[in-house]
């Protein structure tokens, strides 16, 4: 039999099978839930294997000669130390490694991206988004500093929200639900649209109902 | 001495990955990082795969509950560890690449991977549908600022949203409902985008002083 | 008659000299060859320098276009190089339509080089005079990031003077945060039901941020866990996370007093495909069902596949990421959320540490400087645009500057 008519049958019966778990757990919902885990693990142990080990470790250090890369062999050796009660203890190296470049790469990113960008953007495409004089311009523009602020200030941590504060905080709090509630409907259509590409496989790859 | 190495070494790898962004000759050190954390998960990946097969190979010898769909993870993944490792079905043999067209590799990810993904991915529709459910039985002010919000924005998106609403003179366009959603992503869903990232940023920054200050430290563990 | 006559053969012979003078092309210091038949342009300045900012290896080279590019066959500029040392020259780039500068990044630093530029317009090749020599060099700070730095030290100058006056005892107050508050009820009450409870810190590695804020938040309910004898299922999909989160969770137990009650296969690896293993997440929870589900870390669609499966079992769930597209699943269908900075807070609200707690008092100091600045900013703008205010346009100007980070 043609491969390609196997594997759209798997595939048609995995997808229902997933699906099922919307009715309740059972039988055929664990069954695919197990292949799922052990494919997908499979999967991407063989990429790590690939891409990093053999693409990133193996070629660049054996053929390109980039020997700053056996820092990270030495490191990831370390890490297998864990697998030894007694000397278990050394995988916190390469663990303290990868959190303090963590902690120091994204300090500065979420810096300037997220502060910096931000509040940059705030004062300049106000102008851009409600860059002219009328009354829907202006109130635009009073709307996102208001916003921005009073959002501010309700993640405000060394001060109670009470009297005047909480006033303000409490108007910060509406403004992060319209954010949260225009987020929301946002992405109920594209949510849609994926289980109708799901139909569309079950209806016109598989059961070929539709042409 | 078991906790102090490592927060030496977190210190002074944080420190100078901070400097780095200053000196344009020092870049390439975040870039090397990044190489060095993607050699280093391979290796943790040893752990982490060890742990998997350990855990469902104890549940066969078992014969805990749910034992026979240990059986299947562990067949799944031995069976993909075979087809990539030896690339098996590959044209090229093994010096192909790995997802080429008609290796077993690249049959399993379009066959089984990818369709059980889609569908995972897919059950959102229904889950968004449950959510939004709940959310209609708005209790309080801030719930009800969420639900009117998201249906403003999800009509805006309709050709439901612009029948609703067409009625309204020019002159207060901006009330009609596809003007309003745009007007409420560009307004006041901006100023909230814009308060939870400065938050953040400014959260991180005093979390990654934290760690690198050798204040936080948990994930190292103690000195047993 | 015969003076007058010599009179005559001078003047016309100096007059025509004149003419043939006049007919003459004109050469300038700057430019070598004449313009393309028919055309009276200026000839091409070219200047090159260092390029700013860099690790060295790269000039910039800057000409301005008399016209060339308004001409019917123009085809690009073509820059020439000459390494002043050795004497070899050779091309290096011809640029687009409307690029009047380039980066020539293949030079050495132990090298001179001086530069041509050519328009080329249709067969013709017209020469700039060659640029002044120039050397790269690498340099020790890049100056467009003064402001990103000079700011960033007040923030964490602010940050670890919080922490030191924390240190010394000076006491610091803290609003409520419900979403913490919660976290001992939904321990106890698993522990009431004895049901275990369901940790998950996010599904990226420990290479972001959020990853480890989920950890941190984990040590302060291992321990409380560790306290009450509750059982914890802390399902990863990083084996690198996995590690980490025993050593966290050891940890609470070996300071709750309770080592023997701490085992490994409390957290376990999954797998790494996302939605693989939201699917055992899914699993656990309608099989185990946990009276109490955290998910603290960063999350991506998955968020409302978990929210909702662990509403539909009954649990207690408390949720907290600093990813925006994410807050709203977890608001929907979450008893408490941790909204952004939350997250990152929560560690040192829960450890309630006076030096954690500091920082936090820090971190405020940023946000009202983000408010003030914001503040100042769009009233300068507004008033700068409505009424074309030198001063107010001034610092518009300075405070884009300031925050601009390219």
């Amino acid at each position: 039999m043609d491969s390609a008519i196997i594997g759209t049958w798997l595939a048609a019966l995995l997808t229902l099978g997933i699906m099922s778990f919307l009715y309740k757990d059972n039988l055929y919902y664990k069954i695919c839930e197990a292949i799922f885990i052990g494919i997908s693990a499979g999967l991407w142990f063989i990429t790590y294997f690939w891409d990093s080990l053999y693409r990133i470790a193996w070629i660049g250090v054996v053929h390109e000669g980039r020997y700053v890369l056996l820092g990270g062999v030495v490191l990831g050796v370390m890490m297998l130390m864990r697998l030894f009660g007694k000397i278990g203890w050394i995988a916190r190296w390469p663990l303290a490694f990868i959190v303090g470049a963590t902690a120091g790469l994204k300090m500065m990113v979420y810096f300037t991206t997220n502060a910096m960008a931000q509040i940059h953007g705030t004062v300049n495409d106000t102008m851009a988004a409600f860059g002219g004089s009328g009354l829907y311009d202006v109130v635009g523009r009073i709307v996102i500093l208001i916003g921005t602020v009073t959002g501010l200030v309700y993640f405000y941590f060394s001060k109670e929200h009470k009297g005047l504060f909480g006033g303000v905080a409490k108007v910060g709090t509406w403004f992060l639900m319209i954010t949260f509630g225009a987020s929301f409907g946002y992405t109920v259509m594209s949510r849609m649209s994926l289980l109708l590409g799901r139909i569309d496989f079950l209806l016109t790859d598989w059961l070929k109902l539709v042409k | 001495m078991k906790r102090q190495i490592p927060m030496l070494i977190l210190s002074a790898v944080g420190t100078l990955l901070v400097v780095s962004v200053f000196i344009p000759s020092a870049r390439h050190w975040q870039e090397d990082a990044s190489l060095y954390f993607d050699i280093i998960a391979v290796f943790a990946f040893f752990l982490g795969g060890g742990n998997l097969i350990r855990v469902h190979t104890e549940k066969v010898n078992r014969k805990s509950t749910g034992w026979i769909y240990s059986v299947v993870t562990l067949l799944g993944f031995g069976i993909m560890l075979v087809t990539g490792l030896f690339k098996i079905g590959n044209p090229n043999g093994i010096a192909g690449d790995l997802s080429q067209t008609g290796s077993y590799f690249q049959l399993l990810f379009q066959y089984v991977m990818s369709p059980l993904n889609s569908t995972m991915y897919a059950l959102l529709a229904f889950y968004v549908a449950s959510a939004s459910y709940r959310a209609f039985r708005a209790k309080n002010t801030e719930a009800t600022i969420l639900l009117v919000a998201a249906f403003v924005i999800l009509l805006g998106r309709t050709a439901l949203g612009v029948l609703l609403t067409n009625w309204i003179p020019a002159q207060l366009s901006v009330l009609q409902i596809p003007n309003l959603a745009i007007w409420i992503m560009n307004a006041p869903n901006l100023a909230g985008q814009r308060a939870i990232m400065i938050g953040i940023s400014l959260g991180v920054i005093s979390m990654s002083l934290r760690l690198l200050l050798g204040i936080e430290r948990s994930y190292l563990g103690g000195d047993n | 008659m015969l003076a007058l006559l010599r009179i005559a053969k001078l003047v016309v012979f100096i007059s025509s000299s004149l003419f043939v003078i006049s007919l003459l092309p004109t050469h300038s210091v700057h430019s070598q060859d004449a313009s393309p038949s028919g055309s009276n342009l200026g000839p091409i300045t070219v200047r090159a320098h260092d390029t700013d900012n860099d690790a060295g290896g790269s000039v910039t080279v800057e000409w301005d276009d008399p016209g060339y590019e308004k001409m019917s066959g123009f085809a690009g500029f073509l820059i020439w190089r000459t390494n002043t040392l050795t004497g070899t020259s050779d091309s290096v780039e011809v640029t687009p339509f409307g690029t009047h500068s380039y980066d020539d990044r293949s030079v050495s630093d132990d090298s001179t080089y001086s530069y041509l530029v050519a328009a080329l317009v249709n067969s013709e090749r017209v020469m700039s005079a060659p640029s002044m020599q120039v050397r790269s060099a690498k340099q020790w700070f890049d100056s467009r990031l003064t402001w990103v730095l000079i700011l960033g030290l007040i923030i964490c100058g602010a940050v670890i003077y919080f922490i030191e006056s924390a240190k010394r005892g000076t006491k610091l107050f803290l609003r409520r945060i419900a979403g913490l508050e919660a976290i001992d009820e939904a321990v106890g009450r698993a522990t009431e039901m004895g049901r275990p409870i369901l940790f998950v810190a996010g599904i990226q590695d420990m290479d972001d941020v959020q990853t480890i804020a989920g950890l941190t938040i984990l040590g302060s309910i291992a321990r409380t866990v560790a306290e009450y004898d509750t059982k914890i299922n802390m399902p990863v999909r990083a084996s690198l996370v996995m590690t980490a989160a025993r050593e966290t969770i050891k940890h609470a137990y070996v300071t709750a007093g309770r080592p023997d009650a701490y085992n490994d296969d409390m957290v376990h690896y999954v797998t790494d495909e996302q939605f693989g293993f939201v699917a055992a997440v899914d699993g656990i929870m309608v099989r185990e069902r946990p009276a109490a589900c955290f998910f603290l870390g960063a999350f991506f669609a998955e968020s409302l596949i978990m929210a909702e499966t662990g509403n539909s079992i009954g649990a207690i769930q408390v949720a907290g990421t600093a990813m925006p597209a994410q807050l709203p699943f977890f608001v929907a269908a979450c008893d408490y959320t941790l909204i952004g900075e939350e997250l990152f807070a929560a560690s040192a609200y829960l450890s309630g540490e006076p030096r954690q707690l500091g920082s936090l008092k820090g971190a405020d100091v940023g946000k009202a400087i983000a408010m003030i600045v914001i503040l100042v900013g769009v009233i300068a703008t507004t008033i700068a645009s409505a009424w074309n205010s030198e001063s107010m346009l001034w610092i518009e100007n300075l405070l884009r500057k300031m925050f601009s980070t390219g």
